[in-house]
Formats: C-alpha cells, structure tokens, sequence
C-alpha cells in the first residue's frame, strides 16, 4: 500500500498507467496489435523520438526550451547520410553528426545563457537559419542510397528489440541517475526551480544552462544517424515538427515546462505513446492522417488534468493547514480561558 | 528619476517605430537598385498579397505576447477555417459569405477554448497551443476528409464575385486586402492603446496577481487575447481562400516562426507588459518585404529562412544586450575613455 502511495505521487505515474490503459484498449478491439513482434516495433520505433526527448528533458529541466532539435535533427541527418553514401565509415560520420550538434547548442546556448536572450525566440530563429543551411547543402534533393549494410544496423538486436533502443535506454537510466543522484546532475532541476537561489548557493547557472543546450543538440544529432539508418533516406524536410513532438512526449511524460520538475522515465513512455499513436490509429482502422488530432486532444487533456489536480492538492492542503489552525485556536480557547495562547 | 526615465523609455519606443520605418525604406532602396522592377507600385503592392498572412496574425499577436502568453496554433486555425469555408459552400450548400461568417465564429472557437484552458486552469500557453495547433491541423485533415477530394487538390471552383474581391485593385495598384489590414490595424490600435480593455490587457502582463487585485477579470482578459488571435487567424483563412481560389487543409502551415519574428521585432517583449500595434504591423512588412525582395533577386524560396532568422536573433540579441546593465556599463566605460 505505502509503495502503491509512493508511486501515484510520481510525475511519470499518470503517463504510465495511460500507456497500459491505451494498450489495452487497442488490445481489446484489435487483439493482433498485443503481439510481442507488435510491440517490439512500437518500441524500435519509438527510438528516435526517446533520444529527442531526453535531451528536451534536459534543457526542459532548467527552465528553458528548444525548438531547434528539428532543424539540427534535418542537417545532420542530411550531413551524415551522404557521407555514409559516399563511402567513409560510420563512425566518422556519426562523430561530424556530433560536431555538428556541439556547434549548434553551443550557439543556442550563448544566446540563452550568456546573452538572456529568451530560449524559445532564439531557437526559433536558430531553427530558421538551420534549415535554411539544410537546404543549401542538400541542394533541396533527397539523400538516398544509404548503403546496405548501415541500413541492417537497425534491424539487430535481442528479443526483436533493436541494439539502438536497448542503446537508448541503457544510457536514458545512466543520465536518469546522474540527473536525480549526482551533485552536477543535480544542477539542472535545481536550476530549473528556482534560478535566483541556484545563483546564491554557488552552481554555475550559465554553465549548467550552456551545457543543456549542448546535450540537447548532441542528443538529436545521435538521433539523425539512427533516423539515417531506420528510415534510410533524408529528405529537405526530414525532422520537421520533431522539436514538437519531443516536447509533447517530455510535457506528456509529466515534466513541467516551468523547470525543475519531472524525471527521464517520463520522457521515455512519453516518447513512446508519441509514437505509437500513429501505430495504434492503424490497428482501429483509422487513417493515419488522425495522427495529429489524437496527439492534440492527448497532450491538451493530460496536461488540463494535471493542473486541475495540482490545483485541487494545493487547495485540499490549505484547507487542511486552515482546519489544523483553528482547532488549535478553539483548543487553546477551551483550556486557557483568559490566558493569552499562542495561535500558531 | 523615475521621469526622466519615463521620458527616455518613451524615447526609445518611438525610436524602435522609426527605426522599423528606416528599415523598410532601406529595403525598398537596396532592392530598388538591385532592381528597377521592385519599385514599380503594381509590383510593391502587389507582394502585399504574399504576405499579407502574416501582417494580420502578428497585429493580433501581440495582445496574446503582451499578456506574457505565446501562440503556436494561428498557423493551423488558418487552414481549418479555409477548408470549412470550402466544405461549407460546397457540400453543405451555404451561401458563400455565411460560410465565412461561420469560419470566423469557428476561428473564435478555437482560440477561446485554448484561451479558456491557459486563462481558468492556469497551464503554460506554450503547451496548450502547441497542443491546439496539433488539434486544429488534425482537424482540418478531418473536415477536408469529408469533402471526399483529395487533401492535395483542395476544394475549388468558388463564385466569382468571392474570389474577384481580393483580386481587386483600388486606385489601379492597392489590393482589397492591403486595406483590410490597414481597417484591421486601426481597430487594432484604438482596441489596445485607445480603450480600457487594452490598458486591462497591459496590466495583466506586468502583473496578473496585481491586475486580480484591483478588481480585473484577469481569466476572461487572457482568454479574450487568445480568442482575437484567432479571429485574426481566421479572417486571413478567408483572405487566403479567396485570392488562391482553393481551400486547403494545410494552408498556413509554415506561418508559426514567421509570425513570432515579427511580434518579436515590433518590439513586443515575450516576457508581456510592452509593446504595441504598430510596431508588430511595420515588423510583418518589413519581413514580408525582405522575404519578397530576396526571392526576386534570384534567392530560392527556402533559403528565406536564414536571412528572416538571422535578423530575429541579431534584434533580439540587440535589445537583450542593451539590457544588460553589465555589458551596457562596459561599453559607457569604453566610450568614455576613446573620448
């Protein structure tokens, strides 16, 4: 019971308990999509939207926004793919893939940080002019014929589940606990929290802000090779709108845009019923252009509930405080008589 | 001091208006020598319809960004009121002008339910229109399903008399619509800074709790902001319907940054409390113009994002570092000493 207590108080616990009832419900009007082979697809998946979110997370987590992902997401795809087309190994394209991720949120970042330019207009206009630089370097032409043996990358794995969502999810519980046990991890939800009082207790507000960024674009560059090999073509618009969906999965998965509030595994079932969803209209039979609908209806729902809630426990506790204090007044009245008690 | 800073911020605020005025006629004079077609008035006025989208969103946007709120869904109400306008005349057999008058109470809708939840439940505005821009472009995926044509091709085939109104040209060059945004403005203008609706609309983005206090329905004056956006998201899904002779579902899907940038360099600030009509107005001209004259130079169509962001973060940046008492103190140092 007491465990039962602990895990409904969790952020992710209503996310959770969301994913199965969806599940089950498609289960019950479609038993085929409850198959293992089903459900290792959702979660192989999912894998690019789970990398995504989790670096979202992270600049989430302080406070801030990133609306650049998508743009980021497209370049480096485009950067990565045709230099695996043109030959050079996979991982010297995977670590350019990087670089151009490093560059990107360091530039997000000094404009965030440093400069306080207000997160969600710079990287706007960084989204902007990455895309533009997409196109110029792609020409506006799709990047196809990747060769084979990248594209088979993604088909291996264990249990029918890919190496790259195993990947994904063994570092998501590593950073999930240096997020949550960790001094430096630490910094990211205290900034988040309160920025005024991180400053006066000694973290490095700047640096910590700087770093999100940069591990937010770094996580959707690693993203793009792993799209590269999925998918197996780039397209001038590839990742278009993954800013988006990562920041529904992350506000899905309980994370507060406010800062400070919320964990990783939320991210991820978050990722993941982004994901399925357009799995699940298929299995009940709608068309899939139903996707967005569903997504919206999804996240504005969730997101009412949870404030009504919060909403409803900050007025239950005032009424609680309340009703405790004038108790103690009437007690104090009844035994003191004319004494002067104190009424806190 | 406090009025001597009154007068300097007034200063500024009226500097920041002209200076988008020097802006525009720089533009006109550079691309005008560029070349020599630009400045033609048929052609100057007749790229007002290229983005005329854009000008009347972002007027409207900036009451929801003087609340401190942020809107991400006018993008998709667009394309649900142009494909309701089509669905409506065509396979509902409405009149044509009822149907617009339907669009803008559907338009409205939406912006009043997204502005109902970030007004009474108090969830982040980011979210709830991002959620609502989701909502409203599956939606409009949904109502162009009905119509039984292909997405694609959207509905056509309007009466003249609908689609001829924006074709129109007063005096041989001004567009019908050019107008349209310019009575929009006005009303705009006399709405915000004229009445004491728009002063209730500042306070609540100085101060909500405040505002509250001295007696301002601060709920229904949020939700109301979300609500004209939408309006103003609706009337260009008719302006748009009529001049491309077609409803689509995906009209105005790429409209969200284009917006931003120019409430964001009207002066508008994202934090709420400061900005104002004109300003946003000059910004969206001022973009429409730079994204017009570039493609007439021979620039592609979707390279004109990185110019349109570079100035977003270059002015941004600008009026952030301005701010900043600290790097502001080391240029006065610097100044001084040169002098």
């Amino acid at each position: 019971m007491d465990f039962m207590k602990k895990m409904t108080k969790r952020r992710e616990f209503s996310s959770i308990i969301f994913l199965f009832a969806l599940y089950a419900i498609v289960g019950i009007v479609n038993p085929a999509f409850l198959k293992l082979d089903n459900i290792m697809l959702c979660l192989n998946g999912a894998t690019v939207y789970t990398i995504c979110a989790i670096g979202m997370a992270l600049v989430i987590f302080t406070g801030e926004i990133d609306a650049s992902i998508g743009a980021t997401l497209g370049l480096s795809a485009a950067v990565a793919a045709s230099m695996i087309r043109d030959g050079s190994s996979s991982i010297l394209a995977l670590l350019i893939a990087i670089c151009i991720g490093l560059v990107i949120g360091s530039i997000n970042g000094f404009g965030v940080a440093v400069l306080k330019i207000p997160s969600i207009i710079m990287t706007i206009g960084v989204n902007g002019i990455v895309r533009g630089i997409s196109y110029v370097y792609t020409g506006g032409a799709w990047v196809e014929n990747v060769p084979r043996h990248f594209k088979e990358v993604s088909q291996m794995g264990m249990f029918g589940l890919s190496w790259f969502y195993i990947g994904t999810i063994v570092i998501m519980i590593l950073i999930h606990f240096y997020v949550t046990k960790k001094r430096h991890g630490r910094y990211f939800q205290a900034v988040g929290d309160n920025e005024d009082g991180a400053i006066h207790i000694g973290i490095p507000v700047t640096a910590t802000k700087m770093i999100s960024f940069i591990l937010c674009a770094v996580c959707a560059s690693v993203a793009s090779v792993i799209f590269v090999s999925r998918i197996g073509f780039v397209t001038p618009t590839s990742g278009n709108g993954y800013e988006m969906k990562a920041i529904a999965a992350c506000v899905i998965g309980g994370i507060s845009l406010s800062g400070g509030i919320g964990n990783m595994i939320g991210a991820t079932f978050g990722a993941l019923i982004m994901a399925s969803i357009s799995r699940i209209l298929v299995f009940l039979g709608l068309s899939s252009n139903y996707d967005n609908t569903i997504t919206g209806i999804l996240l504005i729902t969730i997101v009412v509930i949870d404030a009504v809630i919060q909403k409803c426990n900050i007025e239950k506790a005032r009424r609680e405080r309340l009703a405790a204090k004038t108790a103690a007044v009437v007690e104090c009245e009844l035994e003191g008589g004319n004494k002067t008690c104190n009424r806190n | 001091m406090q009025q001597k800073l009154k007068k300097n911020y007034k200063k500024l605020k009226f500097r920041w208006e002209y200076f988008l005025v020097l802006l525009l006629i720089v533009e006109v004079v550079i691309f005008g020598t560029l070349n020599p077609r630009f400045l033609k008035p048929q052609v100057l006025f007749g790229s007002v319809n290229d983005f005329i989208s854009i000008c009347i969103i972002a007027t409207f946007m900036c009451f929801v960004f003087i609340t401190g709120g942020i809107d991400l869904q006018a993008g998709s109400i667009v394309g649900l009121t142009s494909i309701i306008i089509g669905v409506m005349w065509k396979y509902v057999g409405v009149n044509i002008y009822l149907a617009c008058l339907i669009a803008i109470i559907i338009g409205c809708l939406c912006g009043a339910l997204s502005g109902f939840f970030i007004g009474f439940t108090g969830v982040q505005p980011m979210v709830v229109t991002l959620g609502g821009s989701f909502l409203y472009s599956g939606l409009a995926i949904a109502v162009s399903n009905i119509s039984k044509t292909a997405a694609y091709l959207g509905i056509s085939g309007f009466p003249e008399h609908f689609t001829a109104f924006t074709k129109k040209r007063f005096f041989g060059v001004v567009p019908a619509q050019f107008l349209i945004f310019l009575a929009l403005v006005v009303i705009a203008y006399i709405i915000l800074h004229r009445t004491k609706y728009g002063r209730k609309v500042f306070l609540c983005g100085i101060n909500q709790n405040a505002a509250g206090f001295t007696g301002i329905n601060t709920k229904l004056i949020i939700m109301s902001t979300y609500i004209f956006s939408g309006m103003a998201a609706s009337i260009t899904g008719i302006i748009m319907t009529s001049y491309l002779g077609s409803s689509k579902s995906d009209f105005g899907g790429d409209l969200t940054m284009p917006i931003i940038t120019a409430v964001v360099l009207g002066g508008t600030s994202t934090l709420g409390g400061k900005g104002g009509v004109v300003g946003s107005a000059l910004a969206a001209i001022v973009i429409g113009i730079m994204r017009f004259g570039l493609s007439m130079n021979g620039m592609p169509n979707q390279y004109l994002d990185i110019p349109v962001g570079i100035m977003l973060v270059i002015v941004v940046a600008g009026s952030c570092i301005s701010k900043n008492q600290k790097i502001s103190a080391l240029l006065h140092h610097y100044i001084n000493i040169k002098n």
